[in-house]
């Protein structure tokens, strides 16, 4: 059995199109930065040329929104709120019940592997 | 004593270790492709492309070990915090020129420019022919570096050394960043998901003298305000702080915030209990 569980946490998707190149606005960043959880951030699209096509000013790279830390978002919505073109939607997760957790001591994460392994417990 | 030390430190702490700083580990295999990318023009994709990645890798809270190891194998970089006097014998380590450029964490998630990392001599170079656009950037000597290192020292920053990768072949420091467990994307990392490899414990644990501390500022502890960890808990009835050795990071913000020296940083090992807890 492969091991899946993902912790309850919103999702904020960005439309990348509509957004444009997020630099020149960065509202969702400030309002998330101003409400306190600072999950949103931005990004470069793609490795900036060097040489003589070198952008000279950081508004002249594309970048984009990236989201993380999402366990520290409580869905307040302010970021949605901010977008001047409606580009975020942000999807809360469906409640969950507290389930029991379970010690899984038959699963290593292997630092050679780099993977979870499972090993079966001695009899 | 961390792991590291032990294997990488020569008889000392790994980032006190000369050996560490020799030249040709920053053009080794596996450290190269992170001192070009943290030094050349791809350093954006680099730090933030490995933060945005962090919520698909630890999906869950209970198991990030996969991100740890991503974060010391896969993009080969992790820290480790300092107090104030290794931090000045790590820049009398290094070689001349250092980069103060700002702070990726804070830039790019909102807090515009703080000029706060110091990038050491391998990237130095590149960084200023590649990144055209960095006007904020600046090449200081080793004693304007020392000064930096004292003034947030004393303004409540921590400070934490970087590396380029864990290898047979060594350790080699990168970077030296002065970041708050509030902006420091990876501090945050270890204190909500528990990745040890983002942000290291440094090699002390501070310990308060009691007799000291009762004298001196009764309801009004003014080094609890500089904790960035949570460790520091104080006592009405015994009007006495405590400090939480499982929780100290050891950075020394609070020594320095005493103004009766009632706090000292000791060895890590002090407390056995600690060795793997680091």
């Amino acid at each position: 059995m492969e091991y899946t569980h993902t912790t309850p946490r919103p999702v904020i998707t960005v439309d990348e199109e509509a957004c444009g190149n997020a630099i020149l606005c960065l509202k969702c960043v400030k309002a998330c930065l101003e409400a306190g959880p600072n999950c949103i951030g931005f990004m470069n699209t793609d490795d900036p040329p060097v040489g003589e096509n070198a952008p000279q000013r950081l508004e002249d790279i594309p970048h984009t929104i990236i989201f993380s830390g999402m366990v520290n978002c409580n869905g307040c919505g302010k970021c949605v709120e901010a977008c001047p073109k409606g580009a975020l939607t942000l999807e809360m997760p469906e409640l969950q019940v507290p389930a029991a957790r379970v010690q899984r001591s038959d699963i290593v994460f292997c630092a050679t592997l780099r993977d979870g392994t499972r090993i079966f417990p001695r009899d | 004593m961390c792991r590291y030390c032990l294997e990488y430190g020569g008889g000392t702490k790994w980032y006190l270790n000369p050996d560490n700083y020799r030249d040709e580990l920053y053009t080794a295999e596996i450290h190269e492709p992170t001192v070009r990318m943290l030094g050349g023009a791809r350093k954006n994709t680099f730090e933030v492309g490995a933060m945005s990645n962090v919520d698909f890798m630890a999906p869950d809270l209970y198991y990030s070990n996969n991100l740890s190891i991503a974060l010391e194998q896969v993009t080969a970089h992790g820290g480790q915090i300092v107090p104030l006097e290794d931090a000045l014998k790590i820049i009398d380590l290094c070689k001349e020129p250092f980069l103060l450029t700002h702070c990726a964490c804070r830039r790019y998630f909102g807090r515009k420019d703080v000029i706060r990392c110091m990038y050491f001599w391998p990237t130095v170079e590149t960084a200023l022919r590649e990144r055209p656009w960095e006007k904020e950037t600046k090449v200081i000597s080793k004693e304007e570096a020392k000064e930096f290192e004292r003034e947030c020292d004393k303004r409540g920053f921590l400070h934490s050394i970087w590396h380029a990768g864990v290898n047979s072949d060594g350790i080699p420091p990168i970077v030296m960043c002065h970041c708050t467990a509030t902006d420091c994307i990876p501090t945050r990392f270890r204190l909500s998901y528990g990745v040890t490899n983002g942000q290291r414990k440094g090699e002390y644990v501070a310990m308060v003298d009691p007799t000291k501390c009762k004298e001196g500022c009764k309801d009004y502890p003014v080094c609890m305000q500089r904790c960035q960890f949570g460790a520091m808990r104080y006592s009405p009835v015994d009007r006495v702080l405590y400090i939480d050795p499982q929780a100290c990071f050891g950075c020394g913000l609070c020594r320095a915030a005493c103004p009766h020296g009632a706090i000292e940083l000791v060895d890590r090992l002090s407390f056995p209990s600690l060795v793997d807890n680091w």
